[in-house]
């Protein structure tokens, strides 16, 4: 009698558990509230040693709409520049974009094209959701300035997303229903791995921005098997506690000193 | 104790300057800083023992051009933004090359 009670309330869990597991799968693929297209985000980027600050690049993050035959789709396209006064010492110019689902922001296609004084390196991800795979191209100049070119398929799990994706959809999440100290786990596949990064709801915070003083939801994120983004509070960014919840102010931590991201103007917000 | 109030006044002015010299120029303040308090004490601790001291000139003096490079640089350096034109020129082949690529891709909408 006890043994066929426990096997079925061991059957009621498995249940509860496929439910649960469905409910996570579908929050992956969770609708698109937060980002339209044509929004425009302008951001200062700056090094802090104990205090002094040194304005060192300008990134912009831009959405517009792609038509294909097919589909329409929303590219996102990130890109940082350095300060003309960097530019002979250390040029940066890098574009980061992704085209994706505008309902759902399920990625497609990835690419990373950088230059950072004298390197180069582009890097192209092409999503097949129905097998779960990636094919990967990468390109890197040799020291005798010739590519090099590689080719991959990558076997992805199904949620895994590229990174101005989660940095979108970081956004998309639902802030407003979680309370100070959740957390939630997001998949990010960067040079080729898969890398797992946590995004923790610290707490409300008003702060003055370039944009207006803002009420915003601070957001902590780290990387559980990396070492780039260390330490669980020392990587901070700021969203407008708001229905665009647009990042105002992001802080990060590198070995020496510290990186700011400020805003310097947004438009075509969607609210 | 002069000697270490010298190396140091040296390390730091000469530090100083360069970081004046670079695109770092604000972080540049706090060698300077440094060197200068360094100079003083140099300075104070050769009055009371009677000797003249030269390297106190050396360091001021690169301590001077350092300020003086620091605060040109920061009143008139302007945040500008360099030429962009090959990264615009770069986004627009990929936008093109994506476009391309896209359409060969198989796109569920409901995904």
């Amino acid at each position: 009698m006890i043994i066929k009670s426990l096997l079925e309330k061991l059957k009621l869990m498995k249940n509860y558990f496929f439910a649960f597991m469905l409910v996570i799968g579908l929050q992956s693929f969770a609708q698109n509230k937060t980002i339209a297209s044509g929004e425009k985000l302008v951001y200062t980027a700056s090094y802090n040693m104990s205090g002094i600050l040194t304005d060192i690049a300008q990134v912009k993050m831009e959405t517009s709409e792609v038509k294909t035959s097919k589909s329409t789709l929303l590219r996102l396209k990130c890109t940082a520049a350095t300060f003309k006064k960097w530019d002979n010492f250390f040029k940066i110019r890098d574009l980061y974009e992704s085209y994706v689902n505008p309902k759902t922001l399920t990625p497609y296609l990835y690419k990373r094209d950088i230059s950072e004084g004298g390197y180069y390196k582009f890097m192209q991800y092409k999503f097949s959701h129905k097998t779960n795979t990636v094919q990967s191209n990468r390109k890197k100049k040799r020291g005798d300035g010739t590519i090099w070119e590689t080719n991959k398929t990558l076997k992805l799990s199904p949620s895994t997303k590229d990174l101005v994706t989660t940095l979108y959809s970081i956004r998309n999440m639902d802030i407003h229903k979680a309370n100070p100290g959740d957390q939630q786990n997001l998949t990010v596949l960067f040079d080729n791995e898969e890398t797992v990064i946590s995004v923790r709801y610290v707490s409300k915070e008003t702060i003055s921005t370039n944009i207006g003083r803002k009420e915003c939801y601070k957001l902590a994120i780290s990387m559980l098997n990396g070492n780039v983004l260390k330490g669980s509070n020392s990587n901070l960014i700021w969203l407008t506690a708001d229905q665009n919840k647009i990042p105002v102010y992001a802080k990060f931590k590198i070995p020496v000193g510290n990186g700011e991201l400020k805003i310097d103007s947004a438009s075509g917000l969607k609210y | 104790m002069k000697k270490v109030f010298i190396v140091l006044g040296f390390i730091t002015a000469i530090l100083a300057t360069i970081l004046a010299v670079t695109p770092l120029s604000n972080l540049a303040i706090i060698p300077i800083i440094v060197a200068f308090l360094c100079g003083l004490m140099i300075l104070f601790i050769s009055k009371k023992q009677n000797t003249k001291t030269k390297t106190i000139q050396y360091i001021f003096l690169l301590v001077i051009i350092s300020l003086a490079l620091t605060i040109y640089k920061g009143v008139f350096n302007t945040t500008e933004l360099g030429d962009t034109e090959q990264l615009e020129q770069r986004a627009e082949e990929n936008l093109e090359d994506s476009k391309e690529i896209l359409e060969d891709l198989e796109i569920d909408e409901d995904l």
